[in-house]
Parts: C-alpha cells; structure tokens; sequence
C-alpha cells in the first residue's frame, strides 16, 4: 500500500503495532484495531486503555523498539534514518503527518483501515465523523458566523491560521481567525504582535496552552493592556488543553467540536485547566 | 610617531600619567599585545558631539518605535497621547482606551527594554573585547549564554507549576544559569596552569559552554514537548516586553552599565598587554575580574527577560570602533546609546517586517550581523 512515506509492503494483517502519534492512536482504536496494539507513544493519551510506552518517536534508534518485537510501526514524522533503520529490519512503516483538513484525517483512517485489516470500519468511523461535524455545525454555524477569535499556542503569541487543522475547525463554524492576517509571516504558524491582538480585539480567545505554560483566563487578562478586550470583558477567554489544539484524531475533533458549539451557545464554563489529555 | 586633533603623541614612559589624567586627553600609543610598540597612535578623549550623535541615534530609534506599529495608530495621534502625559504643555489627546494601551502598556515598555538590553549587550561586548585582547570576544564568551539556556530549559522542564506565579521563574532561573556558568568558566580558568590569563579564561568558557549546552541538550532531548516554548527563548525576542521587566533588568543594567563605563581608562591600560599593564601599576588580573562580573550581571539580567540575542555586542563595539577610534573610554559609554539604538531598530524591524506577525529579534540582528561580522574580519584583515 502507499504511504506518505512511499510504499509500504504490508504482507499480512499487522498484529503488533507500534503507534508513535497520539492521532494515530486514537485512529487505530476508533476502526477496531486496538487489540492489534501493542505500544504506543508517550503522548498517546486517548484512550487511557491504550499501553503507552516511554517512547516518543525521536528515538535516534530503531533497535530501542526491538523488545515490543512490532511488525508494524506509525509514525507522525520521521527523524534521521529511523524509517530507513526500519526498514532493514524488516519492519513496516507507517507515516501519518498532521492533516490540515477533515479529509486529511479521513483519508489516513482509510490508510490504517487498509494497513490494519479494517477498512470497513475506518469508513464508517469517518463517515460518522463527518455526519457529527455537519450537524454540530448546523447548529450553532450561525452563531459562529464572521465571530473573530485568536488560538493562542503560547504565551509569546504563536498562533495558528485557518490554513490549520485547528483553524479547519473553527471556519466549520464559518468564525473568522486574526492570525490570517499573518499568514506572509508564517504559513500555518505566526507569532503574533500583541498590539496587533489588541487591535482586533477577537470576539473569543481560546488558550491552548494552559498546559505547557499554564496559562489562565485570569493570567491572560493580567497582561499588560489585555484586559480590555472584549473577550476579557465578556468572559469568552477559553482554556482548553494544548493537545486538543495540535492533534487530528477523531477524539480531538469531536472533543473540541463539543467544547466550541458550547462556548457558541453560551453553556461553556470555564473548567480548571488539568493535564488531562485529549 | 603622528599627531592626532592637535594634541602631541606621546612617547612610552608617559602612558600611566596620561590614562590618570582627567578625560583621558591625550592619545595613547596603541601596543599589540607581546609585541613591540606599533607606534600608532589615536584619540581618546570622548567629546561631546560623539555624545550628541549617539542620543540623537536613540531618540530618533525610539521615536520611530513608538509612532510605528501594527495597530496602525497615527503617529500625530501618538505624538500628542505622549505629550498629553507631560505637565503644563496642556495637549489633549483623545485616542481610545486601546490604543492608550497600546502605547503605554505595549510599545512605550518594549521600547525602554529593547534600549536597556541592546545597551547591555553592546558596553558588555565592548568590555569584553577590551580585558580579552580579542576583536571577536563578545558577551556570550564565558558561558553566559549556554547557562541561561541551561536555567531557562531547567524552569520549563522542572517548574511549569511555577509559571502562574506573579515571578515568572524563567528570567530568574536564566539569570542564575549564567551567573552558575561564569562562575564555572573563572573557577576552571583559574585552575589552569595559565593562572588568571585571558586565554585560560577563554578555554573554560570553551569547556563550561559545551557542557551547560550538553545538559541543555539532553533535557530537551528527554522533554521534547518543552523543545518549542525552549526554542522560542532561544531566539530572543521582546514580544512580551511589559513594564515589570523593565523594573527587572534597570537596577542591573544602570549599575553594570556604571562600574564598565568607570573602568573604560583602565580598559585601555590593559590593551598593552597584561604584563605592560602590571608594570603600569595596574592589577590585569583584578580589572578583567570587576569588569567581567559587571558585565556578566548586566548580561544575565538582559538575557534572562529577552532571550539570547546574538551579535549586538559584536556588531555595535565595531561600529563604534569604527566611527569614534580604538580607545574604550570611547567606545565603552558609546556602544550604550549605539547599543539602545540598535536594538531598538531591531525590534521595530522585527515586528514590522512581516507585521501583524513577527520575526524572532535573535534572528534579526544575525541577519544583520553576519554580513557585518565578515566586513570587520576583512577590515582587520587590511589592517593587518
């Protein structure tokens, strides 16, 4: 079959799987394919059933994955000579990179339900995905419609554009992302001015990076000249977890999907930030 | 032997009586270090236009910060909210309460701590390169910068918890990891059969940089979520400038800044080499001692609410070097207001250029400084 990493030869249906991305882990136990995994990274956090690993998909070697004896491993990125080392070893692999749009994460659920011997379910699963979507978005598009917001990644105004998969997210609703202004300055992923989020004073501010930074509706609106923004004013300051905002499995799209319609319909308190996963 | 702005040259065995005069007035013959005099000889005294040109550099940096932005403010209508603050000129200014913010809160403090830091960086790098005889010597030299790194990752990995504090920890830990890494490099040079040389010193900060770097190193290897919010550091910047890091950085800037500028004569002493120096009466050892604690204080201090910001304290010295002459007791108080301005420009490029984005500020003064970095090699290399 064919990867993002070229063609993969997978023989016969993988029983041992290695997932080293947290999307691909909630992929693989959303078609049915759990039982065949046995480790996964030490991001994977949904499902909590799942057996994480200390590994983290840096590993500079591929003999550290050898004990788990994986006959097929998933990958989101490949560093240094890890896929080729894989290979060699007669071991297949699979990559993953971050989709930047719901049929980005359609199509990789295909290439696992393929890859894993459930190809069936990978399409029910993604036709249900995108069955959710619509009506969620049904519901509350308009509410949401030319709503301005800012995605906060860190404190130092790293933001991401609707050109993201976070970004695909929030034009479901047809909202309207001020980091676009900044799109020459980065094509997915600017640094923002501060003035210049003072001065598009965004309807809402989802902070994506309570867990990292721990930051706070409170520690936002203490920054110099922020509590004037109507989002401050009006309570619309959302923390949410740092992982929801990079990750493209199923679980983070649905979990984030439901925190914004409440947020878009008014039912959204705001919880204390944990370091939970998503 | 020439004369320079009509003052006489001198001949050798004046030098200590010229250096204790008042201003440093007359020129100073310039040794290269373990060789014999070249005869050259060059102005020393600071006089006022060089003052004036340096102020006017700073005045028109900061201006122009603060009129440009991308919150698009007109700048008559900034003009007039910072004259309305001043007493008696009875201006009025009616811009919102967002813009009011933008300015005060905003640019005004990002400003102020670009000038600080940027003259930081500039009068530590000129001492530097005074007490090592080393054109090339700048404020990172003894480990400063791989011990903030090493602070900065150690609060991100080990102390988020902190992070909601009303003291953010980074700065404090950055600041302490430099301070650690000095420390380090003088007790490692000192232990060297060299003793107290310069070159000692030199290859401990070789030695303690590689290792701080090499922990740095691992802990982020081991963290790799922390790898973004670390890298983000590393590359500087003052998108976050408030005026609690001006209050931050001010003491240690102001009194750092103070003890270089005072030792700025003795800087010049010491470019005759160590050994001329101590038979001029002068303890090489103690002045590279007060002058490297001054400016590793003052650069700890900047760094650890800026980032590393590279070449300034290369880039800023030179050009002074080359506008003013080769004395320090020029180019020490010069590189301050060259240095403010500087990186006052800097920044303002930085989040202008791709506005309403913004460039890291590390990555806009290596943009500008390695092309300047390759002028002076060759401008050293003619002279040579």
């Amino acid at each position: 079959m064919t990867s993002a990493d070229g063609v993969v030869p997978i023989a016969r249906r993988p029983g041992r799987i290695l997932c080293l991305t947290a999307s691909g882990t909630q992929m693989l136990y959303a078609i049915g394919a759990g039982k065949q995994v046995v480790g996964v990274d030490k991001y994977s956090t949904y499902p909590a059933s799942a057996p994480r690993t200390k590994f983290t998909g840096y590993e500079s070697s591929a003999e550290d994955y050898l004990p788990l004896k994986p006959d097929l491993v998933i990958l989101s990125f490949s560093t240094g000579t890890l896929i080729s080392q894989l290979r060699k070893l007669d071991i297949p692999t699979l990559l993953l990179p971050p989709a930047t749009t719901v049929q980005g994460t359609l199509a990789q659920l295909d290439e696992l339900g393929q890859a894993t011997g459930h190809l069936q379910a990978a399409r029910r699963v993604g036709a249900k995905l995108v069955e959710f979507l619509h009506h969620e978005a049904q519901q509350a598009h308009g509410r949401g419609k030319g709503k301005s917001y800012y995605i906060e990644l860190d404190p130092t105004y790293y933001s991401a554009t609707s050109k993201t998969f976070i970004g695909a997210m929030f034009s479901l609703f047809g909202m309207r992302d001020i980091a676009d202004a900044a799109n020459k300055a980065s094509a997915g992923y600017p640094q923002l001015s501060a003035e210049y989020i003072l001065r598009a004073d965004p309807n809402y501010v989802f902070l994506a990076d309570t867990v990292c930074c721990h930051q706070t509706a409170k520690s936002f609106a203490a920054r110099p000249g922020f509590a004037g923004l109507r989002a401050v004013k009006a309570h619309d300051v959302i923390p949410m977890n740092d992982s929801v905002a990079s990750e493209w499995g199923p679980h983070s799209m649905e979990t984030f999907v439901r925190l914004l319609v409440s947020v878009l319909e008014g039912r959204f308190h705001a919880p204390a930030p944990t370091a939970a996963s998503g | 032997m020439q004369e320079l702005d009509g003052e006489p040259a001198l001949r050798s065995p004046e030098l200590p009586a010229v250096l204790g005069a008042a201003g440093g007035e007359r020129p100073v013959r310039l040794f290269e270090v373990g060789d014999a005099p070249t005869g050259l000889v060059f102005p020393t005294r600071l006089r006022p236009f060089h003052l004036a040109i340096g102020a006017l550099f700073v005045l028109v940096a900061a201006t122009g910060a603060l009129l440009v932005g991308p919150a698009d403010i007109p700048p008559g209508a900034v003009l007039a909210q910072v004259a309305s603050r001043i007493p008696l000129l009875g201006v009025h200014s009616s811009l919102s309460a967002t813009d009011i913010a933008v300015i005060w809160q905003l640019r005004m403090p990002r400003v102020v701590l670009g000038g600080l830091v940027g003259a930081m960086l500039a009068v530590a790098g000129a001492s530097y390169q005074g007490v090592f005889h080393n054109d090339l010597a700048d404020p990172y030299l003894l480990g400063v910068a791989s011990g903030a790194g090493l602070g900065a990752t150690i609060a991100v990995v080990y102390l988020p918890h902190l992070a909601g504090l009303p003291i953010d920890p980074l700065p404090l830990a950055a600041f302490v990891g430099a301070v650690t890494a000095v420390v380090a490099t003088f007790a490692l040079g000192r232990s060297g059969r060299g003793g107290r040389g310069a070159t000692s010193l030199i290859l401990g900060g070789v030695a303690v940089g590689a290792f701080f770097t090499a922990a740095q190193t691992f802990l982020q290897q081991q963290n790799t979520p922390v790898l973004a919010e670390v890298y983000t550091w590393i590359l500087g910047g003052l998108s976050t400038a408030g005026w609690q890091q001006v209050l931050l950085v001010l003491p240690y800037v102001v009194i750092a800044g103070a003890a270089l500028i005072g030792a700025r004569r003795l800087l010049d002493v010491l470019s005759v080499g160590d050994d001329e120096a101590s038979s001029l009466g002068v303890r090489a050892d103690l002045v590279r001692l007060v002058v490297v604690v001054a400016a590793t204080l003052g650069t700890a201090a900047a760094v650890s609410v800026s980032g590393l910001i590279g070449f300034v304290g290369i880039i800023v010295p030179h050009t002074v070097r080359l506008l003013a002459g080769p004395s320090y007791q020029r180019i020490v108080p010069l590189s301050v207001l060259y240095g403010a301005g500087f990186l006052i420009l800097a920044d303002l490029l930085a989040r202008t250029v791709v506005s309403p984005g913004e460039i890291p500020l590390g990555v806009v003064t290596a943009f500008l400084g390695a092309p300047f970095f390759l002028v002076v090699l060759r401008r050293s290399r003619r002279l040579a």
